[in-house]
């Protein structure tokens, strides 16, 4: 193959993603949008109050659109969007845009720190299954995965705080910071780790991770879980084909087996695995969020559909889904790259 | 300074134990931050925003925490009612000056006073009450002098309520030099005002990040004087049950909004000092005259429903202190509020009424705030309403959701709560008992509740002048809301709070601006 059909079929690819994408991503403005228009939630009456006269209510309407056909408001809002204009969100009184900047970090960090420790603890397990399956340490992996995936996160995350933080005092409380630092630092990137690595300063780092700490654990608990049910059956499921036999005819040890030939052939699973956990959880983890007062984008989004800001609404969920097809989208190259015959 | 500070803090708090009390000089309040939109005066309404405005602004008369139906000047050093009804002349504070250092002047009245009237929002109709439009209100605030400003109006009241309005969070007076600086396309300040203050009260806003803190800065300018802690640290805490972990570790000088698990949690632990603080708050059941369900409309349905609620185990058992029963629509602390309960839980009194009307099998739909503690008291009506025979269908749901059906008229029953706007028995008397089909939304026009008779009563009780006579008038309407009205009225809230033990000089009183933190020292 030239180098120019290699090119023009990368391309094509890309051109059919990129349409995917996009129409993806509008069929989910769409879906948010008539959503919060159809919901029984009157937004002009949240907005000028129980007591507003008829004349100002009217007029609320007309501010907010609410007196066009739905058709012309969603084409409004896209038309804006293109100027790169998410609206302003009522409930904060501040620009959408500048609200999921401050907000994303925050949901970015915790979810960046739960999908590597839940990773690495959850491909661990996987592997120990898939090594002795049926035995003790399998039972064992199987059990607490089970455990782990079905306690309510919230309820984990109280426990945590009142045991790690109320008794032992190992963990720092809800929030990302103690009051002596927050609000007297500088604004830095809003993610606190690098922040705090960037300022040399150690106890600050240390009172960041202490806070991080459990929200993160709680999280990759949760993700831990999830990972290593699914790898442990990807994984049996390779070890019982043809090639497996082969390579142990030749003489290759149980753990060279595993880690050489099974778990590579199990990689577009693993990525696909992990790609749809992390998504999941930078869609910000309400629940987590609001026990550890976490200012994330999960709980900016059920601020605002319990204030039915519409604006706020759309603009979160644009973010939740661009990074749903970033990351499913990098999840396809590299499984190309490391699989070349799945197209 | 701000590379030394985080050191300088960071030192503080490697010398403090692992459970570190809060900073010295600041006060630490865990609370929910997630209702506030605006901190402008003219335009902020909900619970956060109100709570802030004592600390932040001044209005010409004030209440007095602990006697509420008394008004005492604070940026008015005094004042005198007009030989025609209809004004009032304010001398103001000598020497009175906003954070920003500027003298407080006539001219800073009238542009505060009436830019709440031209911006139009949520606030707006507590003046409005005077009569004033956008585009009269120029006419009825003027200056008479370099310290002086007439404030006049037509709608038929008495110079007394027009106090008390002025008394009201939206009254408070702007630095009008300060927001004009920060005009945007004419909006008289309020985009800025919406997260900056230019008030004179003991404390401005330092900073303000939305749904995370509010931190506030002593004003040692302030006429009331310089608070005693310089720093106010309002942080969004938005579980109660880490609200309670956060002050029983004194990471927290006061948690806000616990519920009753969280209070008997906290009985008895050292450090920590729990209070359920009265509320101006009054929990009612409302009946939609209007709906389709015709039982609704009748009046033995209305007198069942009064015994048909188990007032005392609802306070006690369910509620633990948050409810204190109450029958009528003025709170307890409010001039003419009636403290009489004639009913009390009767099922069996409830199911001879229904079939004296000749009502079976009654069936009504219940709309119901999904939150703590509307929907844990409307399973408890369910459960009392059954014992009479009345099925409610409960349908729990987003408090804003709930708000719309509410104004929109479109529901059945509906359990839900009201509070003052402004400290005057009117802010009540115009909601529940005044209904003049003239596009206001008063909760009687919720109901589809005609009263011409009551309207005429609530409207001359306005006029009264005579404190003793006015709180009759108001003691006779209640009395007829009591009796029979679409409203069932069964409770008086309390603000379940805790502070730690150390703390001194902490005010709150019966409305939700009454928060005062200048005093507080720890």
């Amino acid at each position: 193959m030239t180098a120019a059909s290699l090119l023009a079929r990368g391309l094509r690819r890309l051109g059919t993603h990129a349409l995917t994408w996009g129409l993806t991503l509008s069929g989910l403005l769409l879906f948010t949008f008539l959503l919060s228009r159809l919901s029984p939630i009157d937004s002009a009456l949240q907005w000028v109050g129980d007591h507003a006269s008829a004349s100002s209510y009217a007029q609320a309407r007309l501010a907010l659109g609410l007196d066009r056909p739905l058709p012309l408001q969603f084409a409004h809002y896209l038309g804006q969007l293109l100027h790169g204009d998410l609206g302003m969100s009522r409930s904060t009184s501040q620009p959408v845009l500048d609200d999921l900047k401050r907000v994303f970090p925050a949901t970015l960090e915790l979810a960046t720190v739960a999908i590597v420790v839940g990773s690495a603890f959850g491909l661990s397990l996987a592997l120990l299954s898939a090594r002795y399956p049926g035995g003790a340490i399998d039972t064992l992996a199987r059990v607490f995965a089970l455990f782990a995936y079905s306690l309510p996160v919230f309820w984990l995350g109280l426990l945590a705080l009142l045991l790690f933080y109320a008794r032992l005092h190992w963990a720092g409380g809800p929030g990302r910071l103690d009051d002596v630092y927050l609000y007297t630092l500088p604004q830095g990137s809003g993610f606190l780790l690098y922040d705090a690595w960037r300022s040399g300063d150690r106890t600050l780092l240390a009172n960041v991770l202490s806070h991080l700490c459990l929200p993160a654990l709680v999280l990759a608990l949760h993700a831990c879980a999830n990972i290593a049910r699914l790898m442990r059956a990807g994984l049996l499921a390779e070890m019982r084909k043809d090639y497996i036999l082969a390579s142990r005819a030749r003489g290759a040890g149980p753990w060279r087996v595993l880690l050489a030939h099974a778990l590579p052939n199990a990689g577009a699973l693993l990525l696909t695995v992990l790609a749809l956990s992390y998504a999941g959880l930078l869609e910000g983890a309400v629940l987590t969020e609001t026990v550890f007062a976490w200012p994330g984008v999960g709980r900016y989004l059920t601020t605002a559909l319990f204030a039915a800001d519409t604006a706020a609404i759309l603009g979160a969920t644009l973010l939740i889904g661009l990074c749903f097809i970033l990351l499913n989208a990098l999840a396809d190259v590299l499984i190309h790259f490391f699989d070349p015959r799945s197209v | 300074m701000n590379r030394i500070r985080p050191l300088v803090l960071a030192g503080l708090l490697t010398s403090l134990p692992a459970w570190a009390l809060t900073p010295a000089h600041t006060l630490v309040i865990a609370q929910s931050l997630d209702d506030a939109t605006s901190f402008d005066p003219a335009e902020g309404f909900e619970l956060s925003t109100v709570q802030a405005f004592n600390s932040l602004y001044q209005r010409l008369v004030q209440s007095d925490p602990a006697h509420p139906a008394v008004l005492k000047p604070v940026l008015a050093a005094s004042w005198h009612a007009g030989a025609d009804g209809h004004s009032l002349e304010f001398t103001l504070r000598p020497g009175a000056r906003f954070a920003s250092g500027n003298a407080l002047r006539p001219e800073d009245v009238i542009f505060s006073l009436s830019r709440v009237i031209r911006l139009n929002k949520d606030p707006a109709f507590i003046l409005g009450q005077l009569g004033w439009t956008r585009d009269n209100v120029g006419r009825f605030l003027t200056r008479t002098g370099p310290a002086k400003v007439k404030v006049a109006w037509t709608a038929d009241v008495g110079p007394a309520f027009v106090l008390s309005l002025l008394s009201a969070p939206a009254s408070s007076i702007v630095d009008a030099r300060t927001a004009s600086a920060h005009e945007i396309d004419g909006d008289q300040g309020n985009a800025w005002l919406k997260t900056h203050s230019a008030g004179s009260g003991p404390y401005a806003i330092r900073s303000y990040q939305p749904h995370q803190a509010l931190v506030l800065s002593g004003n040692p300018l302030s006429p009331a004087g310089a608070p005693r802690l310089d720093t106010v640290l309002i942080k969004n805490v938005p579980d109660p049950a880490a609200r309670r972990l956060l002050i029983e570790q004194g990471d927290a000088d006061i948690a806000r909004n616990l519920g009753p698990d969280q209070i008997a949690a906290l009985q008895g632990k050292p450090g920590v000092t729990p209070l359920a603080v009265p509320s101006a708050s009054i929990h009612y059941l409302a009946f939609n005259i209007e709906s389709s369900n015709p039982v609704l409309k009748n009046p033995a349905l209305w007198e069942a429903a009064r015994w048909l609620i188990d007032y005392d185990n609802v306070a006690t058992t369910l509620l633990k202190g948050q409810f204190a029963p109450h029958q009528a629509f003025l709170p307890l602390g409010f001039p003419g509020a009636l403290k009489e309960r004639p009913y009390h839980f009767d099922p069996e009194r409830a199911r001879a009424i229904l079939a004296r009307a000749g009502l079976k099998e009654v069936n009504i739909r219940l709309d119901v705030n999904n939150q703590p503690p509307y929907l844990d008291v409307a399973q408890a009506l369910q459960a009392s309403f059954a014992k009479g025979g009345i099925r409610l269908n409960v349908v729990p749901a987003v408090g804003s959701q709930v708000g719309s059906l509410f104004s929109s008229r479109n529901y059945e029953a509906i359990w839900t709560s009201w509070g003052p706007d402004y400290f005057d028995p009117h802010t009540n008397a115009s909601a529940f008992a005044l209904n003049r089909n003239d596009g206001e939304k008063t909760l009687a026009w919720r109901t589809g509740w005609q009263i011409p008779a009551l309207n005429a009563k609530t409207l001359a009780a306005l006029k009264q002048t005579d404190p003793a006579r006015r709180a009759r008038a108001y003691e006779s309407i209640e009395r007829e809301v009591q009796r029979n009205s679409p409203f069932v009225v069964a409770f008086q809230s309390r603000n379940l709070i805790a502070l730690r033990s150390s703390l001194k000089g902490y005010v709150q009183g019966i409305t939700p601006d009454m928060v005062f933190y200048d005093k507080v020292s720890k």
